[in-house]
């Protein structure tokens, strides 16, 4: 029975595409309504709150406030988007659409579903990086300079690093939710505090000593010191270690996502 | 002789406590039908999915398909099978041409041959005219095709259809069993689900039978229905006559099955029949050539199971 020939089903490689090449034309198809948000956010976020609480604050860390916020978002752009992408995203493909019933009858295994989807995070991690850049570039052209040039146009490539980072963590969160309401928890429970705590907003050495070590513990804040030390050109070997954490957590996430993801999708 | 292309023997699945399916096994000739009857939770669909990997089977069982193992070699099975859901599942952003072609590149198709395999697709399916149709203005029918479209890509020589046409109208079902047995005569192996008798007697060359993740039954529709079921059936749904012809000494070769008011008379000679219904003043009864409807309900009982 066994067939002659072997059967040239896709290699790894190729199987990774093809499901972020799936979920990039779905994005694109209504580029408008999915890719122009990504542009307004960080001008209503400046405006708001760079714009109107800067005024009060003048410097913060040793750079005027506006930059400070600036070079934050940057970070945060691919935080909310692969975070989003990975939770409410993956759910509703798995869950109501049923979309991984017809792709896994595909010779795609589940893993290569989880990994290219997670690709696919970090891919829109840049976009949404290079998005706020953008942003920033024309605000530059106007005069109004919110990030240090020319550094910060290698935030985008960070913006992959950040996008897969939350895209394994937000997977490894989809993995034990059962009703979609429950994402509520994980973004006003971790991502919401995490964006205020992880020097974003202000520096880590503001918040009282018993609470730094917390800080430094929490994946944002690793991506976002090793963003602001790119840009300021202050080169630190402490950056050498916020990497070695990114990458440990996304390799360890990762695997945690894949493993529980896997377990839910082949029963 | 006939190639024997799918092998299955002593599969047992069970989700916790529930036994979805029990010491299965079956084979499955190359280019012919193979059905799988029962009601709803008698793990038919679990059946189907542990074949191309997507659930799995544990314990002693083996699995052959096309010479390969699913636990171990699901992308080859994959690559040659096609998988039609039980749940429509197209991509609503995309429209129908899109829909196809984000599928040609899981099987990596060649952009000039996933154009041509799409339009022929299209046509074969009678979907031309919606070739750039937007999917949430198809029909329930044409989403159907458009899943069956999908499943034949890349020419499977394996079709594995989940309820192919539950839910749909007379006139689509037709079309899609006419397709299927088009795609027969050309070589492909088609597995399917179904819950209506019809589509099993129209399609398929062996059946099984399931109920609570067992196969009762076994065989060709045909020889089903001659060694399984006396050949006429008298029903009566009148709730007084059908009380008083229970209360009655039936003639002998007549089988009475009763569920609340519904009594049907089982006989394979149609004269003992007719002669109890002319005692009735009444056209409240039915009386007619049995069929793998009856064969279904004798098997698996005509009461509700707390899965259904």
């Amino acid at each position: 029975m066994r067939p002659s020939e072997s059967v040239p089903y896709p290699p790894l490689a190729w199987r990774l595409y093809s499901v972020w090449y799936r979920h990039m034309r779905v994005y694109t198809r209504n580029l408008f309504s999915n890719g122009l948000p990504p542009f307004l956010e960080p001008l209503i976020f400046l405006a708001g709150v760079g714009l109107g609480l800067g005024q009060f604050i003048g410097t913060m860390d040793g750079v005027p406030y506006i930059e400070f916020l600036g070079v934050g978002l940057l970070v945060t752009a691919g935080m909310w988007t692969a975070s989003f992408e990975c939770t409410y995203g993956t759910f509703i493909r798995m869950e109501f659409e049923k979309v991984y019933d017809g792709m896994l009858a595909a010779p795609i295994t589940a893993r290569d579903l989880i990994v290219g989807e997670l690709i696919w995070a970090g891919t829109k991690g840049i976009f949404f990086t290079f998005a706020v850049l953008v942003v920033f570039l024309i605000l530059a052209l106007f005069g109004y300079r919110v990030i240090p040039l020319p550094q910060a146009l290698l935030t985008p490539l960070f913006g992959f690093l950040v996008g897969l980072m939350f895209g394994t963590m937000s997977m490894f969160v989809t993995s034990f939710v059962k009703v979609i309401n429950h994402f509520n928890f994980y973004f006003t429970g971790l991502l919401s505090p995490m964006f205020f705590f992880s020097g974003v907003v202000f520096p880590l050495s503001q918040l009282p000593r018993s609470l730094q070590w917390v800080a430094e513990l929490v994946p944002l804040t690793h991506p976002t010191r090793l963003v602001r030390g790119l840009c300021s050109g202050r080169y630190d070997w402490i950056l050498l270690a916020d990497l070695a954490y990114i990458l440990a957590f996304i390799a360890v996430m990762g695997l945690l996502a894949v493993r529980r993801l896997q377990k839910r999708m082949i029963r | 002789m006939t190639d024997t292309v799918i092998q299955v023997r002593n599969i047992s699945k069970s989700f916790g406590t529930v036994h979805a399916v029990r010491d299965l096994s079956f084979s499955v000739a190359a280019a012919s039908c193979f059905g799988f009857l029962g009601p709803n939770g008698a793990g038919k669909t679990t059946m189907m999915k542990m074949l191309y990997g997507r659930s799995r089977f544990e314990g002693a069982g083996t699995m052959d398909i096309f010479g390969f193992d699913p636990r171990r070699e699901e992308l080859a099975i994959k690559f040659l099978s096609g998988v039609v859901p039980q749940e429509d599942n197209l991509d609503d952003e995309l429209d129908v041409t899109q829909n196809l072609w984000i599928y040609s590149k899981f099987y990596r198709l060649s952009a000039v041959t996933a154009r041509q395999r799409i339009a022929e697709l299209l046509e074969f399916m009678e979907l031309s005219e919606k070739s750039h149709a937007n999917i949430r203005e198809l029909s329930g029918g044409m989403k159907r095709r458009l899943v069956i479209a999908r499943a034949l890509l890349n020419q499977p020589r394996l079709l594995i259809l989940d309820e192919p046409t539950t839910g749909l109208d007379p006139q689509v079902r037709h079309l899609i069993w006419d397709k299927l047995r088009q795609l027969k005569k050309q070589g492909t192996t088609i597995l399917l689900t179904t819950h209506y008798m019809e589509e099993a007697f129209a399609l398929c060359d062996e059946l099984i039978i399931m109920d609570r993740g067992k196969a009762i039954l076994e065989g060709p529709p045909r020889r089903l229905l001659r060694d399984q079921i006396e050949r006429y059936v008298l029903e009566v749904v009148e709730g007084e006559i059908a009380a008083a012809l229970s209360r009655s000494a039936l003639p002998s070769g007549v089988r009475a099955d009763t569920v609340q008011n519904d009594l049907r008379l089982f006989a394979d000679d149609i004269e003992v029949l007719r002669k109890l219904t002319e005692q009735f003043h009444s056209d409240h009864f039915h009386l007619r050539q049995t069929n793998l409807e009856d064969v279904f309900l004798k098997a698996t009982g005509r009461r509700l199971h707390e899965t259904q």
